[in-house]
């Protein structure tokens, strides 16, 4: 395969967005995009994720036996994510702590895997170290959106800064999802990441 | 030509297996160990500054928050949760740790209280994994600075939760209640169960107890 730098770019910015045309790691579009903030380092933590991910199996790829090649790809990814979140805690303790569970979370997007299955697994180790980023970035433009009118009405504020004038009142559905099921008991629609992102991609 | 060297032989499929994940697993490792010292450094800072927090002692960066805490506090031998006694102008104030279930694990709170027991010094969070940005909030300085100077109430301070909680802060530090997360009940109920049994703690602290 012989794709243009260029063309995965904005293939994987539109017109094969991960989220919207792939319809992968849609789980975490609910769970983490009730805020900007978090948003960008979960998404900014995936792109990386990915990126190194898809190098390091695209360099391996002739030595993977098919029988074990998912197990080897989760294995990847885990060592990627975990080291980030030993260097975050040696060296950015406070963005460590606030992030909390995020960190760990990022194993289990289904992008990762997916991008490490589709490309990297018959692609030079460069170029799928670029096809991961910009599969990042996609996903990161569609959350970030999502994000921007989540918080906007949900806490009236961008990125923590209040925009909404004094008396407006936050729309609390829009940072939540559980009161959206019937009854309330949404196990499933829950927006935390700890039950939404582990349910898969 | 060479015959293609076969991927799928169970002894490759073993032996690459167990290779690769003992090579991963000690970079893991490695970093680890590298990284242990400070890790253990930052935890120590962390604990330090939750307790001067609690207390309501200021402190600009991580030096003078060792000084404070060498100088001011004092750990109580043989307490198990931590506890902790600091020497103020107007007396004995106690600071202890509390760790509850919130609504997705382990909350850990420390709580400070002069003698008396009448008002929280504060709270201070020092681990937490409620949902970023609605639980996750209550390591937000507006929830927290709520408890600073907070009246005791019959061994409680009460967390308003649901449609009654306004969740901006509650400015009366006399009524014994303060403001819970809106869109976090069950985080906003779970830190109040915390708190009570922090307070409990800290009679029994107070009163000689370990």
């Amino acid at each position: 395969m012989s794709a243009k730098p260029g063309k995965i770019f904005i293939d994987n910015l539109w017109f094969n967005n991960p989220v919207l045309i792939q319809v992968l790691g849609i789980c975490s579009t609910l769970a983490v995009t009730n805020n900007v903030r978090n948003t960008l380092v979960m998404t900014v933590g995936v792109s990386l994720a990915t990126a190194f991910s898809s190098w390091t199996l695209s360099l391996m790829k002739d030595l993977i036996p098919r029988k074990v090649r998912m197990i080897v790809q989760v294995l990847v990814i885990s060592f990627y994510v975990i080291l980030i979140d030993i260097l975050l805690r040696a060296y950015l303790p406070d963005a460590s702590r606030q992030l909390g569970p995020y960190v760990g979370l990022i194993i289990t997007n289904c992008i990762i895997m997916g991008r490490a299955e589709a490309f990297a697994a018959a692609n030079k180790p460069l170029i799928s170290f670029w096809d991961g980023l910009t599969s990042g970035i996609g996903y990161m433009a569609v959350l970030v959106a999502i994000a921007l009118v989540r918080e906007l009405l949900g806490f009236g504020s961008v990125l923590g800064f209040r925009v909404m004038p004094e008396g407006f009142v936050p729309w609390t559905i829009m940072i939540t999802a559980e009161r959206l099921l019937p009854g309330g008991h949404g196990h499933v629609a829950r927006p935390e990441p700890a039950g939404a992102a582990r349910s898969g991609g | 030509m060479k015959k293609k060297f076969d991927r799928e032989n169970i002894a490759y499929v073993v032996v690459f297996s167990f290779v690769v994940c003992a090579v991963f697993v000690a970079g893991l490792a490695a970093a680890n160990e590298a990284t242990a010292d400070r890790v253990r450094a930052n935890r120590e800072f962390a604990s330090q500054a939750a307790v001067l927090d609690a207390l309501g002692i200021a402190y600009a960066d991580p030096a003078e928050a060792a000084g404070l805490y060498a100088n001011a506090v004092r750990p109580i031998e043989g307490a198990v949760p931590r506890a902790y006694v600091a020497e103020r102008p107007d007396g004995l104030h106690y600071a202890v740790e509390m760790t509850g279930a919130g609504l997705w694990g382990a909350i850990t709170i420390v709580a400070a209280a002069g003698e008396s027991l009448e008002r929280l010094d504060g709270i201070q969070i020092i681990a937490q994994n409620e949902t970023p940005g609605l639980g996750g909030r209550i390591d937000e300085p507006w929830f927290k600075e709520q408890f600073r100077g907070e009246r005791i109430a019959g061994g409680r301070v009460r967390i308003s939760a649901g449609a009654e909680a306004g969740g901006s802060g509650a400015k009366n530090p006399d009524d014994g209640l303060v403001d819970g997360v809106s869109g976090a009940t069950r985080t906003s109920q779970a830190m109040e169960l915390i708190l009570a049994k922090a307070i409990a703690r800290l009679a029994e602290v107070a009163g000689g107890g370990k």
